[in-house]
């Protein structure tokens, strides 16, 4: 591809810097020197792919919405696609989220727009697939194909969600190559996009403003309906009258996101909207004391366990730039639904240095000699689709005694079975592709130079939690929905099942993974639920 | 300097002079690990480019939140502690008197541990060591990386404060 630092980007359209000019009202909670307090029909805790859509669909209808982030207002005027900024400024820690014993690091999104704005863009409905399975096994109606098509149509086109019809950057073009010669099935990827310049930095944060995240979308279409902003606010607990919910206790958070300033701010609401993701939403309901009959809070939590192998080639690739995910592959992810060894996904990664080498799981020089042809490195990653089959009943979601959430999610032996089968799969994919040497994320492993000898290699490895690197882009369940009380956090409007006036609106409904990005299964599902709560609202 | 501490004692302490983060125990660690983790790039002799290094761990640290810190402390402190970095690395001497070959056998022994916590704690030290690294531009372009496309320098006023507080 073209080399890109040559280029220069104009000046983006960025509408926040003429937010006072809309007459929108942003507040940035860091700088409060007194309590602020502020009533609402509705107050929606995040900012992302599900506290967006419910915040526009809400107000949309005339509701007063107040949105609360805990993250950074941060926008795409000041996105200059380094790494730095954009993992200290975008992500949950600072890209430190992990599971409870480190065996998987989470990236997840923590800035106005949630995970909408460092996503990839990769744009999947929910697979039939998964949605027969929540009706047949997991208790969900009114989430069928039929039922959800009008919503996933909507969403799709509020957001411009299209294939992507430039062709795949090298790095995916592999992909689609490997899967022609060994007749694996493979498709194209849609994407929530207008106006891409193919650069690759989504991950980063769009400098242009292309991608259709909720930070350029909804978000900025509830301000124009008149809903109120309040970053760096982070929800301390659920406030109540008896078992009537009546809004929201936070606390403001310093510049930097790490303390707080000792400022609170109370929202009180007719309802309340949990949209923090899969981790914060349950985390809320276990620090306000909820109703937990049946232990189903923060349990069955799953995140597509993601592993992966590099791959050096004699061409460039150029992993760096040109939109991250184009093509995927669905040939192993739909084998046995809920029997058997687990199924995956594959895909690639975009590989922008800091990222790649924190990825590599290698040092010394097996690290610094790969690095060194990062530009003809290929990466492939499998995304195991937990939650499913009997023994994948995923993590925990706990908090510890400070209220700080931790995920436990143990790498059991029927996850890393799956780990071990995907490397062999995808290095078996690079090599007759042409790649020189390829190599699996396993702390202990090398580039090996040819199939059989990876294989061999590979045999003899030792599978367990930490040797191996996984990772989750992907966090999901926690208050699964149902009809059956027993097994359900909410009911299928998302309604939480022993407080009034509660609904949870976010990834964490969700009672299995999806099996593939979530981030349209989360904009679908909360636009039928947003709507159901703003219906019942004029009634 | 930790040799004399005891475990709790090498938590408390506060950041090593021009740090905002590490500590006077977790510096002499890191120049230890540093040229070892980034062999081919750092010899042990550099102490420019340790120095940089160090810088960038440290402000990468400062990224993190408390909770994420305070794992990556406890890690540190296995490695200071006299006692367990000599169970745990086999380096008996100061992280100060350390060579590289020391080092290496050192990351060697953690990665190859049939202990699940010194695994872990090998695969957070060289993803930290090895990101504050490439995260220094002019060291991201030893990948081959030419870097980002170069945007108009925008100045009008950033987002944040504007709209102000809500009535």
């Amino acid at each position: 591809m073209t080399d890109l630092s040559t280029i220069t980007l104009g000046s983006s359209t960025d509408p926040y810097n003429d937010a006072a000019a809309r007459g929108w009202s942003i507040t940035d909670a860091s700088a409060l020197s007194s309590p602020l307090e502020l009533e609402a029909d509705v107050v929606i805790v995040g900012t992302g792919a599900g506290g967006g859509t419910a915040a526009e669909t809400l107000s949309a209808t005339g509701l007063s919405v107040v949105l609360l982030e805990a993250g950074p207002l941060k926008t795409s005027s000041k996105f200059d696609m380094q790494e730095r900024a954009a993992y200290r400024d975008l992500y949950q820690e600072g890209t430190g989220r992990g599971t409870k014993d480190g065996g998987m690091v989470i990236l997840q999104g923590r800035s106005v727009g949630g995970s909408t704005t460092v996503n990839w863009t990769t744009s999947f409905r929910t697979p039939p697939e998964t949605l027969k399975f929540w009706a047949e096994h997991m208790g969900v109606s009114g989430c069928s194909v039929e039922e959800m098509e009008p919503f996933f149509e909507h969403m799709e086109n509020r957001l411009n969600i299209h294939e992507w019809p430039e062709a795949p950057n090298p790095n995916n073009a592999m992909l689609q190559r490997a899967a022609e010669k060994l007749g694996y099935s493979w498709a194209k990827i849609h994407r929530n996009v207008r106006g891409c310049l193919n650069l690759g930095y989504c991950g980063l944060g769009c400098p242009v403003d292309a991608k259709q995240s909720m930070l350029t979308t909804t978000i900025p279409a509830a301000l124009n309906n008149k809903a109120k902003l309040v970053h760096h606010a982070r929800v301390v607990r659920i406030l109540r009258e008896g078992d009537a919910v009546v809004g929201v206790e936070a606390e403001a958070l310093t510049p930097n996101v790490r303390s707080t300033t000792g400022q609170r701010i109370t929202i009180r609401a007719t309802k309340t909207v949990l949209a923090g993701g899969a981790i914060n939403t349950p985390a809320i309901l276990l620090r306000s004391g909820a109703p937990d009959p049946h232990g189903r809070i923060g349990k069955r939590t799953f995140l597509h366990p993601t592993t992966l192998t590099m791959a050096i080639y004699d061409e460039a690739i150029d992993p760096f730039y040109g939109a991250p995910q184009s093509i995927y592959s669905d040939h192993f992810q739909w084998q046995g639904v809920h029997t058997g060894p687990i199924n995956f996904k594959l895909e690639v990664p975009p590989l922008q240095p800091a990222f790649a080498a924190g990825f590599y799981s290698a040092a010394g020089e097996e690290l610094t000699r790969s690095m060194d042809q990062l530009n003809k490195t290929q990466c492939m990653i499998a995304l195991l689709r937990d939650g499913f089959h009997e023994q994948s009943q995923g993590g925990t979601v706990e908090i510890d005694d400070r209220g700080r959430p931790l995920l436990d999610y143990p790498l059991d032996d029927y996850l890393l079975e799956g780990v071990k089968r995907a490397w062999k799969v995808m290095v078996e994919m690079q090599f007759v592709t042409g790649a020189k040497s390829v190599r699996p994320a396993h702390k202990q492993a090398r580039h090996y130079t040819s199939w059989k000898e990876a294989k061999e290699a590979m045999a003899a490895l030792e599978i367990v939690p930490h040797k191996v690197t996984v990772g989750s882009a992907h966090v999901m369940g926690g208050c699964p929905m149902g009809d059956d009380e027993a097994r359900s956090v909410t009911d299928c409007d998302g309604k939480f099942r022993h407080w009034d006036n509660l609904y949870v609106m976010d990834g964490s409904l969700f009672p299995t993974s999806i099996g593939a990005n979530p981030q349209l299964s989360i904009y679908g599902l909360v636009y039928k639920l947003s709507s159901n709560l703003a219906a019942g609202f004029r009634a | 300097m930790s040799t004399g501490a005891t475990l709790s004692g090498c938590t408390s302490g506060a950041p090593a002079t021009g740090m905002k983060v590490l500590r006077p125990e977790d510096v002499e660690l890191l120049r230890a690990l540093i040229p070892a983790v980034m062999k081919g790039k750092i010899t042990p002799d550099d102490s420019a480019a340790i120095d940089q290094t160090l810088e960038s761990f440290d402000t990468l640290m400062d990224d993190l939140s408390d909770l994420v810190i305070e794992g990556v402390q406890q890690a540190f402190d296995v490695l200071s502690f006299g006692p367990t970095r000599a169970l745990t690395t086999g380096q008996w001497a100061s992280w100060s008197k350390a060579s590289l070959e020391d080092a290496e056998s050192a990351l060697g022994r953690l990665r190859d541990s049939r202990i699940g916590l010194l695994n872990a704690i090998y695969a957070a030290m060289i993803r930290l060591i090895v990101s504050a690294w490439y995260l220094i531009p002019e060291n991201a372009a030893t990948a081959g990386y030419p870097g980002p496309p170069k945007k108009v320098a925008d100045t009008r006023p950033s987002a944040g404060p504007i709209g102000g507080v809500a009535p």
